[in-house]
């Protein structure tokens, strides 16, 4: 207290006041913090040691891996190939039901206030289900097998795109779409014409990465039944068929840098 | 019908107007008076000034005469229509007016042509504006809008990659191209060098000599003399001032500033 006044004499400014409440903030921030970290730590049940005694282990596998086993190879060409599939049809569905949702829930060009809180809620509910999750529902409802992640990949991400398609839309400047409604134009036109040229280069840029987040999703997506490469990956993680194992990882790991690289190429082409 | 648009002919073009304003008036709450009683009328191949310090109104007439903000009391007619008759009324009234931007509003990844062929919008079937094909006559009538305006060799630039002048002379094709009776242009030259300023001030006069009637917003009273052939100017809402430009001296204008200025000082 003394401290303040006698730099209030100094410096006759409120911020002195206000520099030891940010510091008391900056304590309680650090005692939330800490609070925090040690929970979850506990929750989340970190015990070093059981990592000390399992990665002799898993360096035991990695050594009876070798050499990958590649007399099943066909087999699991194929499953990378439906793989690749799932997330193809999955994220193109998703992307064409996307189109008009995003226009719905894009607040400088909905057709109606009262369609767009409803669309943001929807869209939000779809995002906030991961596709994994559908993907075990639909495993439940249409049988194992890849189309059941297709149906997974597509409604999280038919969420996922149409989220980020009508964020681009808000943000781009208001100016040439009121001059395009001031000649007269319908709002179809002025969409069609004065907006998508603007979006277009973002919304394909968000649905090629979205394929290729899907990619990557759909790896795993066999291990609940949904087909593909992760199906034949669970497989040999239960029957500990470490060589199978590593040709399926070598496979994925191929797959997904090359998709990477296709989709960044291509989203670069875009600028 | 016919009956109709026979009264409505004859009267417009009897009176020869293409745009009216009556007692527009428009305040703003608490006791802010934007616009006060404001008359006037505008004829084809008419270029329009409209000056008067910032706060004066300029904005609130714009806006009143598109039918963005509707006016307390007043009407506002377009072609021998009252824009507050109905929404179609103004939707049909819009097609005759055409509006430049202070900030161009052009879209950017667009060349020239297809910027232009906005102007065509309203007109065009919806199939041809989804696949972006236009008919060759609306093609050729937005090139020879840029024609107009001297920018026929940009045609295929991008609008982006043109100079703020080149994109606002751009908006003057794209109006052009509307087929609109009038041009409705809030501060077009604002945000421009002087140099781009008079080129597309030129533009806007040429239209003007091809029949279009011009209402346009200016800071600079050197530019409304030399391309206005008739100065309103606003001051407090009102208008003071509703001369052809030639027989306003610079020091009458300025006077429009200066007596603002003088009653906000006590």
């Amino acid at each position: 207290m003394a401290t303040v006044v006698r730099r209030a004499d100094d410096y006759p400014d409120p911020v002195v006041s206000w520099w030891s409440r940010r510091r008391l903030r900056f304590v309680l921030v650090l005692v939330l913090l800490t609070a925090f970290y040690s929970a979850s730590w506990r929750l989340a049940r970190v015990d070093p040691e059981r990592l000390l005694t399992g990665l002799p282990k898993m360096a035991g596998w990695a050594a009876k891996a070798w050499p990958p086993a590649t007399d099943e190879l066909p087999v699991l060409l194929l499953r990378t190939g439906e793989t690749i599939a799932m997330a193809a049809i999955g994220t193109t569905a998703a992307a064409l039901l996307a189109l008009p949702l995003c226009v719905v829930a894009a607040r400088n060009v909905t057709p109606s206030m009262a369609l767009y809180y409803p669309a943001r809620w929807f869209l939000n509910a779809l995002r906030g289900v991961d596709s994994f999750v559908f993907a075990l529902l639909f495993v439940a409802a249409v049988g194992l097998g890849p189309f059941a992640g297709v149906l997974g990949i597509a409604l999280h991400t038919w969420g996922s795109t149409a989220k980020l398609w009508a964020e681009a839309i808000e943000n781009i400047p208001p100016g040439p779409l009121e001059a395009a409604a001031a000649t007269g134009a319908s709002r179809l036109k002025v969409i069609a014409y004065a907006l998508v040229p603007d979006v277009a280069p973002s919304m394909v840029s968000v649905g090629l990465f979205w394929w290729e987040f899907n990619v990557r999703a759909s790896t795993v997506l066999g291990v609940v039944g949904a087909g593909g490469i992760g199906q034949e990956l669970k497989n040999s993680m239960d029957l500990l068929l470490f060589p199978r194992l590593l040709t399926i990882i070598l496979l994925i790991l191929v797959t997904v840098t090359v998709i990477d690289h296709t989709s960044e190429w291509l989203r670069r082409k875009l600028e | 019908m016919a009956a109709a648009q026979a009264r409505v002919t004859p009267e417009t073009a009897g009176n020869d107007i293409v745009a009216r304003a009556d007692g527009l008036t428009k305040r703003y709450a608490p006791d802010v008076t934007a616009l006060a009683e404001v008359s006037f009328a505008v004829r084809p191949g008419e270029f329009v000034a409209v000056l008067g310090p910032s706060g004066a109104g300029k904005t609130t007439l714009f806006r009143c005469l598109t039918g963005l903000t509707r006016p307390d009391r007043g009407t506002v007619s377009i072609v021998g229509r009252d824009i507050w008759e109905s929404p179609r009324e103004l939707q049909l009234a819009r097609r005759a007016v055409a509006l430049i931007f202070q900030q161009f509003n052009l879209i950017r990844r667009l060349p020239a042509l297809e910027n232009v062929l906005v102007g065509r919008l309203a007109q065009v079937p919806a199939w041809r504006v989804v696949l972006r094909r236009f008919a060759r006559g609306d093609r050729q009538l937005a090139l020879r809008c840029l024609d107009t305006v001297g920018l026929l060799d940009r045609a295929y630039t991008r609008a982006d990659e043109l100079s703020g002048g080149q994109q606002q002379r751009v908006a003057i094709a794209r109006a052009l191209a509307q087929d609109a009776k009038v041009i409705l242009a809030d501060e077009p030259v604002a945000s421009l060098d002087p140099e781009s300023a008079a080129t597309v001030l030129e533009s806007l006069r040429s239209a003007v000599s091809t029949g279009v009637a011009v209402v346009a917003s200016l800071h600079q009273v050197h530019l409304a003399r030399a391309y206005a052939d008739r100065i309103v100017a606003l001051r407090g809402g009102r208008i003071v001032v509703d001369a052809p430009a030639a027989r306003l001296d610079a020091r009458s204008i300025e006077q429009i500033y200066e007596r603002n200025g003088e009653r906000n000082d006590p």
